[in-house]
């Protein structure tokens, strides 16, 4: 379902050039579970951001369930994020003012459909995540482990076919973090394509297909 | 995206920062309570000053002697080769529409009565007169429809003079002189009040042709012709157009019509209370400026949030209409404010200072209220620009 | 703390926040400057006025025919006519005063000006020679109205500047004839331009002798007589002494109005003031605004700077010290602010002056020092509420914020 091909990221830092992703070639298959993992600066972040089109390649294309992405305007990405992309994020970003369940429903909101829809959708994923008794707290009043969990209920509220987790285990303690990871793969079993994004090696080692980065190069590719 | 939801949506943030929400609206609030409370008084003024003109009806022309209001006051009181006569008057009456004919001569003199004196206006003027500006006579009758060239030596009070002279006794009948010639008091006028600084009860009435002669003029000081209501003006107009100058020989007089004279004085009225609102619109321009200042502030501490919303695959016109409903909101809760303030204080006002005419036309509201949202938009354009415009993956990053 | 050390650490914090700080500014001085701007405005008004009523004298007093008992001095001057006129002797009369040193009688009037096929209707003043210098009128050309006996009708006449654009255009104007109404006059003096006083334009005046005027409008009866007094001092005298003469005049009828040029000089100056005060008052209202906008700012800075103040606190900063860091960032706040508006405010009125030299718009003192005032004391009271709110934070709380 995705293609990258040559893909270069290059920064330019003061007067000098980064080279984030140095000619990164990769497909995933609809449904794969990877892992991406690799030191601080070895370009897994960015790769996920392109991934996720937060951010865009210097150059090389990408294909998404094969349509070209980048060349795609602002709007245009904007909605592929929307319709077909999830986001988990190692701080959660929940909008503080938000109850949980209206963090779960702004995908929603920004599609533009009807509440009575929304409010159906909202309460059958927080009830497959044992969140209703919480849908009407705000983030402070949450959990670690809860805000995370209705972080990753608000990423596949659109039911997106490709899950994106940025350090998803971070700031959480070890319970919550398996807790957290076992949403995910719940997930990915029942389809959804998953990329995780770790440095913690224990997390990495649970997906199906594990990647690690080094210098914005990928040095390994492991099935199994 | 739904328009409910915006809306919601910008609410919540304005919600969320209650203390400097409201003082972002006070700011607003201020502003066009100070616009609605002074357009209010402009209004007031100006509905006051024309019910005081056209409580005289506005079926009326008035003819002066020369051509130009060379002075600024009506000609009429100034002198002029090209005098207006009671004939000229008289020749009037046969006008089409023309209903009624007032010559007009006004002086000061003393009139002396029952032993006392009195300086008072005068006012010589037709046996019309009371229709044609609708006076009421109190009691006994006004002037009769004597010969003009040659009237009877009748007098009728003004309330005020009325008192003064006879208080309570019986006036008719009795004799006074005005400017020390005799006459006798044929009736007294209802109380009109004061207008514009007149005050229309200390006054005597008495013919025309003899207020000439009191104060040795030639010419009347002015000529109003009442026509039939709803008869058209401009025929009006071109009647007495033609008779004077065919009387006269060309057109040494000026013909106005109580509606030009409105309109004349309701466009300077208007441009007065334009220009006051325009004052208080100051402080709406600086309430503005805390809209902007506010809402740069909210977006650079929700950049975490633009970008979320970004990545969760709102556009930039999403993020634009947020940030602009929520500036907006903020101004347009402030005009409420400011119109509940404006207008009890126009209210309090009037309260406090019966003479103080205030009004405050639905309109202005209406006007006072797109103004406040004209202007949470014009000051939130730049902030939302600003937000609208950011990359969603740095605005994620900043903390 | 020093206090110049408080200043810097104001300052410093002003300066971090570039953006709102000049926005704050901004606001405060469109406050400050139009108080400025309209207080000058209606300054430059009122000195506009007492400067043309100098100009005319001091020690003017003015006798106008009629007199009403229930309206005031300014209804007098719409009494209309009277039953005696006020006549070219009572004039003279008057002019026997000792107290007098300068009278003329004044005829208003407006009459047809024709020379060739040229006509417009125009202001004729029959007046006497005495006019010229009551009225501090100069001539551009040939001679004012001869001196003489003023109840001597002589066909003569001054004209104004544009009048005699209008009727001569290019050509030479002294020696020829105009005819006013049904009778002609030669044309003997052409009044100097820039004589423009209250409500009539000189330039478009023709001044003929007294006499002449009462034969042309078939009238004996004067608008005014112009008296001016030896000096001020006996101006009060003078008054009464101008009534009794009168009254005595006219079978001991008091049926004259005598003003001074000061009283009516007094009653536009309190007009005007009233209308500065007001509309300076108005602008005041921006300032309030202002107030509560650094207010609010105030507010969100010191829940942003929540750790800063923990810090400082945890340092041993008392509470004291807290909030007069705060205060003094809002009052420099408003005092850069006003400083700026009277800036703005001098601009305003020096470009105001610019268009209209006519126009001397400058912001009295008093207005000036309230304006920069009362920006600095909104200030001080809108920064107190933030200032005690950062000052009230716990250390450990806020350091943990």
């Amino acid at each position: 379902m995705i293609t990258l091909e040559g893909i270069n990221r290059i920064f330019q830092v003061g007067d000098q050039q980064v080279h984030a992703l140095d000619d990164i070639n990769l497909t995933i298959q609809p449904g794969e579970y990877l892992s991406l993992m690799g030191p601080s600066g070895s370009g897994k972040s960015t790769l996920l951001n392109i991934l996720g089109l937060l951010d865009k390649p210097t150059s090389g294309r990408y294909l998404l369930e094969g349509r070209e992405i980048t060349s795609l305007s602002d709007d245009e990405q904007a909605t592929v994020r929307g319709e077909k992309i999830g986001f988990v994020f190692q701080f959660f970003h929940l909008v503080p003012r938000m109850s949980a369940f209206e963090n779960v429903e702004l995908p929603l909101v920004l599609a533009g459909m009807a509440p009575s829809v929304r409010r159906e959708r909202v309460n059958v994923i927080l009830e497959q995540l044992g969140l209703m008794d919480r849908a009407h707290h705000r983030p402070d009043q949450l959990s670690g482990g809860q805000r995370q969990r209705i972080a990753i209920a608000r990423a596949t509220i659109m039911k997106p076919s490709l899950l994106l987790a940025d350090e998803p285990t971070g700031n959480l303690d070890s319970r919550s973090g398996t807790d957290v990871v076992e949403v995910l793969e719940k997930l990915n079993a029942g389809g959804i394509t998953l990329v995780v994004v770790t440095h913690d090696g224990q997390v990495g080692k649970r997906a199906g297909r594990r990647l690690r980065m080094v210098d914005g190069a990928i040095v390994k590719d492991e099935r199994g | 995206m739904l328009s409910r939801d915006f809306i919601g949506f910008s609410l919540s943030s304005v919600m969320a920062h209650r203390t400097r929400s409201i003082l972002t609206t006070m700011g607003i609030a201020v502003g066009i309570a100070a616009v609605v409370l002074l357009t209010s008084i402009g209004e007031g003024v100006n509905r006051f000053v024309l019910a005081e003109f056209t409580q005289f009806g506005t079926n009326i022309v008035a003819i002066n002697p020369g051509k130009v209001t060379t002075f600024g006051a009506p000609t009429g009181v100034f002198n002029t080769v090209r005098p207006l006569s009671l004939e000229d008057s008289d020749a009037l009456n046969k006008i089409p529409y023309v209903t009624s004919v007032v010559p007009v001569v006004q002086g000061n003199a003393e009139v002396e009565g029952q032993g006392r004196t009195r300086r008072t206006m005068v006012y010589g003027v037709g046996s019309q007169f009371p229709g044609a500006f609708k006076f009421g006579v109190a009691a006994g009758g006004f002037l009769p429809d004597d010969d003009p060239r040659a009237p009877r030596a009748y007098a009728v009070l003004g309330s005020k003079l009325k008192n003064e002279l006879f208080g309570e006794a019986n006036a008719l009948g009795e004799r006074i002189r005005v400017g020390g010639d005799r006459y006798r008091v044929v009736g007294y006028m209802q109380s009109k009040g004061q207008v514009l600084g007149f005050d229309l009860d200390d006054t005597v009435y008495i013919p025309a042709a003899r207020a000439l002669d009191l104060f040795g003029r030639e010419g009347l000081m002015e000529i109003d012709v009442l026509y039939a209501e709803g008869a058209p003006a401009e025929e009006v107009v071109a009647g007495v157009n033609r008779v004077l100058i065919s009387r006269h020989g060309g057109e040494d007089f000026t013909v106005t019509t109580q509606q030009q004279m409105l309109d004349v004085l309701g466009s300077v009225l208007g441009v007065l209370t334009f220009a006051v609102g325009a004052l208080g619109g100051i402080s709406l321009l600086v309430g503005g400026v805390g809209i902007l200042t506010i809402m740069i502030i909210a977006v650079r501490e929700r950049t975490s949030e633009i970008g979320l919303l970004r990545a969760l695959g709102a556009t930039r016109q999403q993020i634009l209409r947020v940030f602009l409903g929520e500036a907006v909101i903020l101004s347009a809760l402030g005009g409420l404010m400011g119109l509940a303030l404006g207008i009890g204080g126009a209210w309090l006002l009037h309260f406090l200072i019966p003479a103080m005419p205030v009004h405050t036309p639905v309109s202005y509201i209406l006007m006072a209220e797109a103004m406040a949202v004209v202007i949470g938009l014009a000051a939130g354009v730049t902030p939302a620009r600003r937000a609208a415009a950011m990359e969603p993956l740095e605005a994620l990053r900043a903390e | 703390m020093r206090p110049g050390d408080t200043a810097r650490f104001a300052a410093q914090s002003l300066i971090r926040a570039r953006g709102r700080t000049l926005l704050m500014l901004l606001a405060m001085s469109i406050g400050v400057s139009a108080v400025v701007i309209l207080t000058g405005l209606g300054e430059g008004a009122r000195r506009f006025v007492t400067g043309e009523f100098a100009s005319l004298g001091t020690n003017l007093v003015i006798v106008m025919p009629g007199r009403s008992e229930t309206t005031g001095g300014a209804a007098a001057l719409m009494a209309g006519e009277t039953p005696r006129d006020l006549t070219v002797d009572d004039y003279l009369a008057l002019t026997r005063n000792p107290l007098v040193s300068l009278a003329a009688p004044v005829m208003v009037g407006a009459a047809g000006a024709a020379r060739g096929r040229l006509e417009r209707e125009i202001s004729v003043v029959g007046t006497t020679s005495e006019f010229l210098k009551i009225r501090h009128l100069s001539m551009d050309r040939g001679k004012f109205l001869p001196s003489g006996d003023p109840s001597r009708a002589v066909n003569v006449c001054v004209i104004g500047e544009k009048i005699k654009q209008e009727l001569f255009g290019k050509e030479q104007a002294l020696g020829e004839w105009l005819r006013l109404g049904d009778r002609r006059f030669r044309v003997i003096g052409v009044l100097a331009t820039g004589g423009r006083s209250i409500g009539v334009d000189i330039q478009e005046l023709v001044v003929i002798p007294v006499a002449s005027a009462q034969a042309l409008f078939n009238s004996p009866g004067l608008f005014r007589i112009l008296v001016e007094a030896r000096s001020r001092e006996v101006m009060p005298r003078l008054q009464d002494q101008i009534r009794s003469t009168i009254a005595e005049r006219h079978q001991g009828e008091e049926d004259v109005t005598v003003v001074t040029q000061d009283a009516v000089l007094a009653t536009f100056d309190n007009i005007l003031q009233a209308l500065t005060f007001t509309v300076g008052g108005i602008g005041a209202i921006s300032l309030a605004v202002a107030g509560i906008l650094i207010m609010n700012i105030m507010l969100v800075a010191v829940s942003q700077r929540t750790r800063e103040i923990g810090l400082l606190k945890a340092v041993g900063a008392t509470r004291a010290q807290v909030t007069t860091l705060f205060l003094s960032e809002a009052v420099l706040l408003a005092l850069l602010g006003g400083l700026l508006g009277l800036f703005f405010g001098y601009l305003g009125t020096t470009a105001i002056h610019g268009v209209y030299p006519d126009m001397d718009s400058q912001a009295p003192l008093w207005a000036v020092l309230a304006a920069v005032g009362v920006s600095s004391l909104t200030g001080l009271v809108f920064g107190i509420m933030p200032a005690r709110q950062a000052a009230a934070l716990e250390p450990v709380e806020a350091l943990n914020g």
